[in-house]
């Protein structure tokens, strides 16, 4: 079912065909769209005329053109459903810190550096072909990393810039030019960037036929800049290239994973088994093996990291214009006075009412982290109370100094999780599966004494059970192959785990959601760390603001979030409890090209 | 004419670790041709420049003398005179670069020549042209009487089987026998390309060719099925600039067979340009081999001139 009303923000440079990629999905699966384009660039207001001679449907595409100081403006009317927003990382934090509670959903497509890692099996003059696809023409969004290894590192060298030398650049209706200009912002962002390079001791090469009128400038080349400069870290901007050289395809995946950016990458090299594990061991959205640039609308498109979580192509690309028939729309819970320095950080003082009769019921439930059950690091515990008010048992306080133990141990065990192959995955679901159904009488006691009734509690966790199978019948390996047009041979689109899941849990329903949320995380790969639901009606309220803070939280690193508002969710139903929906948020794609011929 | 080129040591390091993506160069091929078009009077000019580096060919069983006298005199004068003068090059002496003919029609093509007052080259094809299936003896006893004859430039086949069995240092050796063969005429090697199978085997065959001292590599024979393409010509182009860097040596470089239009003759001069620099386009350093590309160019220019375009009769016959 469709989204609604769909705000899309383009970024100052912004070409024709990233505008329709974003636009044409969504009127597509039949949302309406308002862009807001920079003054400079008039084209989608052409486009938004052409659609409003369209006949019967006028409105279903508008255009403001304005400054970039309309984009809270635009984010925050409340008529709109998602905001798509395309551009720079840190306008991209700061509307994801804006939008924290809003009723807007957020996407965002960050950055547009990419990176290119060639090995010693590869062929050096193709690859050096594949450098100028990537930032010294048209079509390329922007910089590139360019990562050699160390033993063809002058052969690559020598031929990028005899290469560099023959391009040719100027206005862009004149039919024999390589690549243009990219408007006097993006020429001063890399004149900095290239004096500040220098400062640090690269050493820059500049060369083709270039006009020396301001926005122009000539494709370069930086190499021997030291890993740890902030040039380094920073993003490469249009038209740079920076390249650096590895020793190992090893070394080379963790040069390419260290990096916050998580784009699209392109490995060259003629041998197989080498291409796939580099293509594999890539944390980006997108990897061509022996090719750099290829795109098709019905291949996904999208990064990770902080290159945004937002898609376009592809069956992805639809699904983030749709949301799941059945489903309400999302409300907004913008709390104006939260503080996000204070929020969470003060201890609860809720104390059992009445006076304790004899000992506790039961020995107080440790934090289960890494395998075992854990005392937690502030030694103090939570009474929690059934639904006659009487005690119920007690249950560990855990701490900040917990949780991070807690992902600690997740991220350790991911590797080896992940690598396991889905019969196994499998296997640990259907095992826990069977524990539950072996511990059915005590959880249906403990659910009834929260209030549930005797019979609604077995189905309980009964249907927990099911669910448990379900995902791990469903823990099959990732990837399917993508029929694309005009390309020779095959584009798979894989389906990764997302690494490690903080979840929090609901109220409603305590054991179903539970189980629900844990077992397609752990069905794709994933770790988690899970809070489960704290059984308290006051926490509603709570619940509610925690879903605010968590999206401005996750402005910090830019994690895809996903939270509830406060709003229940029926988890007994099939579409809200099982469905893809779920699926689809505890994996991430990635699209795998390979063209083939000899 | 420049100097041979004497050839290196046999190195298989150079062809050891070579890769070829052939999907990679087929995107790159398309590139060139979409990117650099030329028009109006530049377009012209091109077109005079792609004249002067054409091999007028006439490869057929049915040769005899009067059609190559034909050939030769169309050599001498390729474009009608009135277009010449038009365009104020008819004192530049616009010739094609050579004429190219079987061995036993030399000696008719060098009557022909002198008759015509023209002393541009006469090139023979040799080595059992065009599937080069015939005991080495006879091979090189065509070359020498070719050039006895008087042709000055060689155009000669490498043994496909060596390249599609791997036999690296049988094919070097027998290069060079033709090159001593050859004497001080100019040594032309045709690869076949169509069918050495990959493109891997193309860039090698070419580096063994130039090591053994070619003085110009050649795409094809024309009789294959598949002749120049551009995939084939980027890897040849890569392999003669590898060359170079490596030796200092500039080896020409020879597209024939299948380039039939004057749009067609501008694209490989654009390739020849990216790829290794005006430098190589001279008729010392590229040829191309072709019979009808020359009546075309001819319409093309008769059309910049009058804005008209021509029929086939109004232009002179070759």
């Amino acid at each position: 079912m469709r989204t609604g009303v769909i705000g899309l923000i383009l970024p100052p440079t912004f070409s024709f065909l990233e505008m329709m990629w974003r636009i044409c999905p969504a009127l597509a699966v039949g949302c309406t769209v308002v862009a807001l384009v920079p003054p400079a660039s008039p084209t989608p207001l052409l486009l938004a005329q052409l659609s409003g001679e369209l006949g019967p449907f006028p409105g279903i595409l508008n255009v403001i053109s304005g400054p970039a100081s309309l984009v809270p403006v635009l984010a925050s009317q409340p008529g709109i459903q998602k905001v798509a927003f395309c551009g720079a990382l840190e306008e991209g934090r700061a509307l994801r810190r804006t939008l924290a509670g809003e009723c807007a959903e957020l996407g965002l497509a960050l950055g547009t550096e990419s990176l290119l890692l060639l090995t010693d099996t590869a062929d050096v003059d193709s690859a050096v072909e594949g450098v100028v696809d990537a930032a010294w023409s048209d079509r390329g969004p922007g910089g590139l990393r360019l990562l050699i290894q160390e033993s063809v590192w002058d052969e690559a060298m020598r031929r990028l810039q005899e290469r560099m030398g023959r391009l040719r650049s100027g206005r862009g209706l004149d039919g024999a030019v390589d690549m243009g200009a990219r408007g006097a912002a993006a020429c001063d962002l890399v004149q900095r960037f290239v004096r500040e390079a220098q400062s640090q001791g690269a050493q820059v090469f500049q060369a083709g036929n270039v006009p020396s009128e301001h926005p122009f400038y000539p494709p370069t080349l930086v190499s021997n800049l030291p890993p740890a400069s902030p040039c380094a870290q920073a993003e490469v901007p249009w038209p740079v290239v920076v390249a650096s050289p590895f020793r190992t395809a090893k070394e080379a995946l963790a040069l390419a994973n260290g990096t916050p950016r998580g784009g699209s990458a392109s490995v060259w090299s003629e041998r197989l088994g080498q291409a796939l594990e580099l293509g594999y061991g890539l944390q980006v959205g997108t990897v061509w093996i022996n090719a750099h640039g290829l795109r098709d609308p019905s291949v996904p498109t999208g990064g990770c990291k902080e290159s945004g979580c937002s898609w376009h192509g592809g069956p992805d690309g639809l699904y983030e214009y749709l949301r799941p028939s059945g489903t309400p729309a999302r409300l907004s819970c913008l709390s104006k006075n939260l503080n996000y320095d204070t929020f969470g950080l003060a201890v609860p003082s809720t104390l059992p009412a009445g006076p304790e009769i004899g000992p506790s019921p039961a020995p107080p439930y440790g934090l289960f982290v890494g395998g075992r059950f854990q005392a937690p690091g502030a030694r103090s515990s939570r009474p929690i109370q059934d639904s006659s008010g009487n005690l119920h048992g007690y249950v560990a306080e855990g701490g900040a100094k917990d949780i991070r133990g807690a992902v600690e141990a997740a991220h350790q065990a991911f590797p080896g999780w992940a690598g396991q192959f889905p019969g196994a995955r499998a296997a640990l679901l259907w095992a826990l599966a069977a524990a539950l159904e072996r511990r059915k009488s005590t959880l249906a006691s403990r659910l009834e004494r929260q209030g549930v009734e005797l019979k609604a509690a077995e189905a309980e966790v009964e249907l927990s059970a099911r669910r448990l199978r379900a995902w791990g019948a469903r823990a099959q390996a990732q990837g399917h192959t993508l029929q694309v047009a005009g390309l020779r041979g095959p584009v798979l689109r894989l389906r990764e785990p997302l690494g490690v899941l903080a979840v929090v849990c609901p109220d409603e329903w305590p054991l179903l959601a539970f189980v629900s949320l844990l077992a397609p995380a752990l069905a794709y790969g994933n770790t988690v760390v899970m809070v489960p639901s704290a059984a308290c009606p006051l926490l509603a309220l709570e619940v509610c603001q925690g879903s605010q803070f968590v999206e401005w939280a996750s402005a910090g690193n830019l994690k895809p979030v996903w939270a509830n508002r406060g709003c229940l969710r029926a988890w007994d139903q099939e579409t809200e409890g099982a469905g893809p929906e779920l699926g689809l948020r505890s994996a991430r794609t990635k699209a795998l090209w390979l063209p083939m011929g000899d | 004419m420049s100097a041979h080129n004497r050839g290196t040591e046999l190195d298989l390091s150079w062809i050891s670790k070579i890769q070829v993506n052939h999907p990679a160069v087929l995107r790159r091929a398309e590139q060139i041709q979409a990117r650099r078009t030329v028009k109006k009077e530049w377009q012209a000019a091109w077109l005079l420049k792609a004249v002067t580096f054409i091999d007028l060919t006439t490869l057929s069983g049915d040769d005899t003398s009067s059609n190559i006298q034909r050939l030769c005199y169309k050599a001498k004068y390729p474009i009608r005179e009135d277009l010449l003068k038009a365009l104020n090059m008819y004192d530049k002496g616009i010739t094609t670069a050579a004429v190219c003919v079987y061995p036993a029609r030399v000696c008719d093509a060098v009557k022909a020549l002198k008759a015509a007052g023209c002393n541009i080259p006469v090139a023979s094809v040799a080595t059992g042209f065009p599937a080069g299936q015939t005991h080495l003896k006879t091979r090189l006893e065509e070359i020498r009487l070719a050039v006895e004859d008087g042709a000055t430039e060689i155009d000669v086949v490498i043994n496909r089987s060596l390249v599609l069995t791997g036999q690296w240092e049988a094919l070097y050796d027998e290069i060079r026998q033709f090159r001593k063969a050859c004497g001080e005429a100019h040594l032309k090697t045709i690869l076949a390309t169509g069918e050495l199978g990959s493109l891997t085997n193309v860039y090698k065959a070419s580096m063994i060719a130039m090591m053994a001292g070619s003085d110009f590599i050649k795409t094809s024979t024309g009789k294959e099925t598949v002749n120049a393409t551009f995939p084939v010509a980027i890897v040849m182009l890569r392999a003669i600039r590898d060359f170079f860097w490596k030796t200092g040596n500039k080896i020409g470089f020879k597209p024939a067979g299948g380039i039939r239009s004057a749009k067609d003759s501008l694209a490989w001069l654009s390739l020849v340009k990216e790829e290794l620099g005006n430098e190589w386009l001279k008729p010392e350093l590229f040829r191309i081999g072709a019979s009808t590309l020359l009546s075309d160019i001819e319409r093309q220019i008769y059309h910049h001139v009058t804005g008209r375009y021509a029929a086939y009769h109004d232009l002179p016959m070759s």
